[in-house]
């Protein structure tokens, strides 16, 4: 298939009738998962029929069973923190599918922002904490979806070193005989970004306004898709299979333009530490090897990100490089947040870009939204809220 | 651990072999230190290497040497420089993680409590306190202006009506303003043993022994609520 890309718009959607999925020979975790539980060594959170499951393609070739439904959220402190519109926006998406879901206190941060900040930590710790919170789910009868990137990455590594190593195996599950727990793993590792993907078509019926005028550059997280590259999703209608396909997926599924850009591959700047206590290699790397590729390459209307570290870190930075002259801004959402404002959610109730820093405003004003209309209801209704009103919540929680 | 007047770590050329010899008995080691052909595309794609003296060839070319005074060599400022995205591990035809080796060699600085460590993480503590104490990482209240003025004055809205605002967000478990999520006491409880078993409590003592008491009377508190 010979195929001339002309500009930097083309490429997201390049097609392939083969892809090329040859190369490491790894070893078959999920193999060895299966076999564990059949020795009784583990307990595996199976993705059954009562899941809804849609299977997709990974890195080398390997279907992935993606759960659609019956899931329990397993929250991201970046974003329960810091960009509340992340998981409303996700779960707005699943109160509009009738989705079932937990979201619920009883879990704790995957800790490995700190670990990979901070080094306090160990594969002891880390991994332990990983099985409480699969266990937690486990004993709801719910499947694991992960929202953070980072707990994301750390998971798919812990599950890998969990199933190699039968010293950390008996040191996690006698950590969880003290806690009242089992040794749990679930039979995927699942992000959010993920049931985006496989419901990105669904989503798409939901879709209210045109984007075939709006630029998109998509910025993969490195822990999605480079800890533990082979659990990705790819898709050989997408980047010709070449790169890996969520966000991207959902973005053409909607109608926009997804632009190519020359830093693609290229991390943030987060750094885990420096966004912290380094911040000037942050910004330098936020403004000089992302956003500055995104706008001058690309025109971009919107940065599509699909983890906590990087929607934060490219959207918080922006403001200061002004300062040095870089002029160039582009306003930053995940992927589900993009697929909200595109179906209709309310920019202020939902998506909460009341939140961002960089200016989201003439993205809306180009999608057709009438943000100052939601700013007025937002207003009237935090007034409502002042006053002893209650909360307009998207689950009734206990 | 002794310091010249430059503040540079004197130590013996055994125990520079000891920490060498304490990563590689890591049971990770062998899994991220693999053939190196020195071909330098794990430096050629690494973020941080725009930015700083690092070069995770140099980590992995170290490592292959058996040298420990090059290993040594890392473990003050170098180690920290890496921003842990895994692109070299990703992209390494070897199959070699340096940022796994990296993330090794920072274990043993703050388990054994080297002052690089110490100061590199000494502006981190407010963080190390969130997490380990009440079990998750960022809070809503945390984004204040006086600790951001870089990230601009729209940085200020998160810091008025907050608890208005958070009570706005249509999820019941974000409506709070002092985490990021209203993590349950029973979750709190269990990290703090897995944290407890698995020695990260210790760790923290040894890197900071202040805030290990501020985290313990923490602790002590919610276990006997």
């Amino acid at each position: 298939m010979a195929i001339e890309i002309r500009n930097r718009l083309g490429l997201a959607d390049v097609k392939s009738d083969f892809r090329h999925i040859a190369g490491r020979k790894i070893e078959n975790i999920h193999e060895e998962l299966l076999e564990l539980e059949a020795k009784g060594e583990i307990k595996v959170i199976h993705i059954t029929d009562a899941n809804k499951p849609i299977e997709a393609e990974t890195l080398f070739g390997r279907k992935k069973k993606i759960p659609t439904t019956k899931l329990w959220h397993h929250k991201s402190c970046g974003q329960c923190g810091n960009i509340p519109g992340y998981p409303v926006s996700l779960l707005w998406f699943m109160n509009k599918f009738g989705t079932e879901y937990i979201d619920e206190r009883n879990q704790t941060s995957c800790t490995a922002w700190n670990y990979h900040g901070s080094a306090t930590s160990n594969p002891v710790g880390l991994a332990a904490v990983a099985v409480r919170n699969f266990h937690r789910a486990y004993e709801l009868g719910l499947f694991p979806l992960i929202h953070c990137a980072t707990s994301f990455g750390d998971y798919k590594e812990m599950r890998n070193l969990l199933v190699e190593n039968k010293e950390l195996r008996d040191e996690v599950r006698r950590i969880m005989h003290k806690i009242g727990r089992e040794l749990v793993l679930p039979e995927e590792i699942v992000h959010y970004s993920e049931w985006v993907h496989v419901m990105r078509f669904e989503i798409a019926k939901l879709k209210k306004y045109d984007l075939s005028n709006i630029i998109t550059t998509v910025h993969p997280a490195c822990h999605c898709y480079k800890m533990i590259p082979e659990d990705c999703i790819y898709d050989k209608n997408i980047y010709a299979g070449k790169r890996t396909a969520v966000s991207t997926g959902v973005a053409l599924a909607l109608g926009a333009q997804v632009a190519d850009y020359s830093t693609w591959y290229d991390c943030c700047g987060f750094g885990f530490r420096h966004i912290l206590t380094e911040r000037e290699a942050s910004r330098s790397f936020v403004m000089d090897r992302k956003i500055r590729p995104m706008v001058r390459e690309a025109n971009s209307d919107v940065c599509i990100t699909q983890d906590t570290g990087c929607t934060t870190t490219l959207d918080k930075n922006q403001w200061i490089g002004k300062a040095m002259g870089y002029t160039e801004q582009v306003p930053v959402m995940a992927d589900v947040m993009f697929a909200a404002l595109a179906c209709g959610a309310d920019v202020y109730k939902i998506v909460q870009l009341q939140w961002h820093t960089t200016d989201w405003r003439p993205l809306c004003e180009k999608m057709g939204i009438d943000w100052k209309k939601s700013e007025e209801e937002y207003k009237a209704y935090l007034e409502q809220l002042r006053s002893g009103g209650k909360p307009e919540n998207l689950y009734e929680y206990a | 651990m002794e310091y010249d007047e430059n503040g540079v770590s004197i130590v013996s050329n055994e125990f520079k072999k000891e920490i060498f010899e304490e990563a590689k008995k890591d049971f990770r080691y062998e899994e991220y230190v693999k053939g190196c052909l020195n071909c330098g595309v794990c430096t050629g794609g690494c973020p941080p290497h725009r930015f700083f003296d690092f070069s995770p060839r140099m980590v992995l070319q170290n490592c292959k040497s058996n040298d420990p005074e090059l290993v040594w060599g890392m473990m003050d400022e170098y180690v920290w420089a890496c921003f842990q995205c895994f692109t070299c591990a990703m992209i390494c035809p070897f199959l070699n993680n340096p940022g796994g080796v990296i993330a090794i060699l920072r274990e043993i600085s703050v388990r054994r409590g080297f002052e690089s460590a110490k100061k590199v993480l000494k502006p981190y503590s407010r963080v190390l306190l969130k997490l380990t104490a009440y079990g998750n990482q960022l809070s809503p209240d945390m984004i204040q202006p006086d600790f951001f003025p870089d990230w601009g004055p729209h940085i200020g809205y998160a810091s008025q009506d907050l608890p208005l605002k958070r009570k706005a967000i249509p999820m019941p478990t974000l409506q709070v303003t002092n985490l990021a999520w209203d993590v349950a006491p029973e979750a709190m409880k269990e990290l703090y043993t897995i944290f407890e078993e698995a020695g990260v409590f210790k760790i923290i003592e040894v890197v900071d022994p202040a805030l290990y008491e501020i985290i313990q009377d923490i602790v002590d508190d919610v276990r006997s609520e």
